[in-house]
């Protein structure tokens, strides 16, 4: 019988997903984050299975381990900081294992393409004592998510799988056979008081478990065929993994090379062996000198972080520069042949039309007020010239930073600035710390109804599920009035100058208000777009008042503003702060 | 075969992931091995965006070197000068004569004019493929269009092209699509490097 083969070109997400449904998961949760939000987009179009967006990482980690001790195969996906919310949960499923498959799927942004930091994920591994499997292509990325499943059962053991943006986001050449795979035996809900239910009596026992597991992983990534020698021509060895791996190919073929794909724990004994007979074995890796502290720790002579840089993403470029510092290639090939020209960068923007962009014209002509910030795509409201955020550090942290800093001092009235799926993520706990210790403070929830900045995933509040099914949203107004707060106020901020006086008047109002602009995003769910704007030449005087609103719409050319009528969405933010009447107008009124 | 680079360069939006992966697709088509990077996120917000396809017998970095870009589209001139460094004597760039602006910028385009003939490549071809689209009815063929002169330079058949257009459009984009391909394949240059 004829086995059907899938040829496709896949991205590293797409991938995943597939290697999921073959490796029989069939239900999965987390929280969009770039790179990392594609596998669920996917994965839910697959037959039978169960996906869905969690409020956070948290909740999805705990939901996926939730259906894997009911006996089902599950996985979790977020981007690396996801894991941080999520880790409560990760460090004590290491205690408890598992009963049907479960992997953690953590996607990093080494480069920080669009994160806030660009921590290794790596690092969790050992620190929750369970094993990471790293792919470093689309191929890989959906066999290896398929075995992780399977390694995940035998070891009783959440398994972190470590794609990064560079492997999220590319794609490649993935031949399949579409066959799902079997359970490694008959699996159905499991009641395991010593196993499941962590107080300490268990969790002490559960803990010598771990060690023991840990022990025996060691032994199984000296056997994994995913650890693997790739005999070459050098004196010299290299060991490496992930993205890097690509680099080190592509740029000394002959080289031999100790690809890792299960890196923790590492396989000692098989570098060992790997080592014997070369004069000197290098690691390259990016980001940390995780696979690099390991092999010293195992008393292997390795070096490593001592030729390449230990932030911001590889390339060849900075391989090639690594090799050659280590003086195992002697020149670099490349010739640049073009000098860089002084060129004006292009920081991403508001788009035009964004809800977002009146409130933060609003605020930056407050300069009594201090702005905490947060995480999306109104974080752009940082930059210049609407320059009105001071400072961002993780999701959610706006209110409760805004507690700690309206709580020290007077002279800054605080306003706390969040987005609706940010709010649902981690910033409910946040208000209730604000009402409980009386902070006086400003809190504006932007709710477009979407996710905005990782594509438009819907939250709690857009009313429809990752699988588009309706569903009775949850109000942000009705939240927080239940939490017991009385100035609670939505407004339409297409109507700028209401905006205006409310946010003024909360900002000078000695209580905790919250404040909820409620016009949706332009992009997402559908595009919205009304009758364009266009400014009148003859009126405009050229102040130059509408381009500090910062919209993509609008240039300036020979003294005068002008809108392109293909971005323009009429949403009228720069018509309110112009200071001549008729000098913008819709454009049939011409 | 040694690979070949295939850089895609513009602004967030501006459909470079489609054109980028209608190239690949039919990079596969023609039998070759086939990597594509692109980067998703916040600069998707109308920030400097890139893809690169790279092909041959067997591909590992989906990314480029410095100097060994052999084609370029840029879907508009400041971006093209952006990724000049990955550029070689040899390469092919095709650029869509125009800038889009950028907030809080005035930007002097005889300047960036002057820069883009600094650029001495083996063919250059600059041209208001915007002009060129509309003539075609539809102001958003020109990264098709552009698509259509590249093909003139690839050692990948014509008929990939058409292939995986087919593929990679949704139906009611396709044979306009396919229209706007033929038409820029069948622009002919003598242009080389705007000596
Ligand atoms: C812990 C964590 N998870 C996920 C992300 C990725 N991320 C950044 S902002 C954001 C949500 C943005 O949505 P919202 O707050 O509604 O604002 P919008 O972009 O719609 O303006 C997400 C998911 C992150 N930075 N940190």
């Amino acid at each position: 019988m004829g086995l059907k083969i899938i040829k496709k070109i896949l991205s590293g997400n797409q991938a995943i997903s597939i290697g999921a449904y073959k490796g029989n998961a069939r239900f999965a949760s987390g929280y969009p984050g770039t790179p990392s939000s594609e596998i669920l987009e996917h994965f839910k179009n697959y037959p039978n299975v169960i996906a869905q967006w969690a409020p956070n990482e948290k909740a999805g980690l705990e939901a996926a381990l939730g259906a894997s001790i009911a006996g089902v195969r599950s996985f979790a996906t977020m981007k690396h900081v996801g894991l941080n919310v999520a880790a409560d949960p990760l460090m004590t499923a290491s205690y408890t294992g598992v009963n049907a498959g479960f992997v953690v799927v953590s996607a990093d942004d080494p480069g920080m393409h669009s994160s806030q930091n660009e921590q290794d994920n790596r690092r969790y591994a050992k620190f929750a004592k369970v094993p990471l499997i790293e792919p470093s292509d689309p191929y890989e990325a959906m066999a290896f998510m398929q075995y992780a499943f399977v390694v995940s059962e035998k070891f009783d053991t959440p398994v972190i799988l470590r794609s990064t943006t560079r492997i999220s986001h590319s794609l490649g050449v993935v031949q399949f056979d579409p066959r799902t795979l079997d359970n490694e035996k008959e699996l159905s809900l499991a009641k395991d008081f010593k196993k499941y239910v962590m107080i300490p009596a268990n969790a002490i026992e559960r803990h010598r478990v771990v060690i023991d597991r840990l022990a025996k992983l060691k032994e199984f990534s000296n056997q994994t065929p995913i650890n693997k020698l790739e005999k070459g021509k050098t004196d010299f060895g290299i060991v490496t993994s992930s993205m890097a791996y690509n680099y080190v190919k592509e740029l000394i073929p002959d080289a031999n090379i100790f690809k890792v794909g299960f890196s923790y724990p590492m396989p000692g004994d098989k570098i060992r062996e790997f080592a014997k007979d070369l004069n000197r074995v290098i690691v390259v890796e990016e980001l940390e000198p995780f696979m690099e502290e390991e092999l010293k720790i195992a008393g292997i002579e390795v070096e490593g972080k001592k030729y390449f840089p230990e932030n911001g993403e590889f390339n060849l470029d900075i391989v090639e520069e690594g090799l050659k510092k280590a003086g195992v290639i002697r020149e670099r090939a490349t010739t640049v042949y073009f000098d860089g020209f002084e060129l004006p960068k292009r920081p991403p923007a508001l788009c035009p039309g964004c809800p977002h962009r009146p409130i933060f014209d609003i605020l930056h002509s407050r300069k009594d007020v201090f702005i905490t910030g947060d995480i999306g795509c109104y974080t752009l409201g940082c930059l210049p010239p609407l320059s009105a955020m001071h400072t961002t550090v993780c999701m959610g942290a706006s209110i409760s930073m805004g507690v700690g800093a309206s709580k020290v001092q007077k002279e800054d009235k605080v306003v706390a600035i969040i987005g609706d799926s940010t709010f649902f993520h981690t910033g409910i706990q946040p208000l209730i710390d604000a009402r409980i210790n009386g902070a006086n403070l400003t809190v504006i929830i932007l709710d477009n109804r979407i996710t905005a900045m990782t594509g438009g995933q819907p939250d709690p509040g857009s009313g429809f599920t990752l699988k588009g099914e309706e569903v009775n949203p949850i109000r942000i107004y009705e939240l927080a009035k239940a939490i017991g707060i009385e100035r609670v106020f939505e407004i339409d901020q297409y109507d700028y100058k209401a905006t205006k006086e409310l946010i003024n008047r909360e900002i000078d109002t000695d209580a905790l208000s919250v404040i909820i602009p409620t016009r949706p995003c332009v992009l997402a769910p559908k595009r919205i777009k009304d009758r364009p704007l266009v400014v009148i030449p003859d009126k405009c005087v050229g102040c130059k008042r509408c381009l500090r609103i910062a919209c993509p719409a609008i240039d300036f050319k020979n003294n005068k503003a002008i809108i392109d009528e293909f971005l323009c969405t009429g949403c009228e933010v720069c018509k309110n702060v112009c200071p001549v009447e008729g000098a913008i107008v819709h454009k049939e009124e011409k | 075969m040694n690979i070949v680079s295939v850089l895609f360069v513009g602004v967030g939006g501006d459909g470079i992931i489609t054109a980028s992966n209608i190239v690949a697709q039919a990079c596969m088509l023609a039998g070759y091995d086939v990597k594509k990077s692109e980067i998703h996120g916040m600069s998707q917000r109308g920030g400097s965006v890139s893809a690169s396809v790279r092909f041959g017998d067997k591909v590992y970095s989906p990314t480029d070197k410095l100097g060994s870009v052999k084609y370029m589209l840029a879907t508009e001139k400041i971006e093209m000068l952006r990724w000049v460094r990955y550029l070689n004597r040899g390469s092919v760039v095709v650029v869509n004569d125009r800038i889009v602006p950028i907030i809080g910028q005035t930007i002097d385009e005889d300047r960036i004019d002057n820069m883009v003939e600094q650029v001495q490549t083996k063919t250059l071809v600059k041209r208001k493929f915007l002009v060129d689209s509309e003539k075609l009815g539809n102001p958003r063929l020109s990264n098709t269009i552009m698509l259509g002169v590249l093909s003139n330079f690839l050692e990948i058949d014509e008929k990939y092209f058409h292939d995986a257009i087919d593929l990679i459009l949704p139906e009611k984009l396709r044979t306009i699509n396919q229209s706007a391909f033929s038409y820029g394949k069948n622009l002919i240059y003598d242009n080389t490097s705007g000596e």
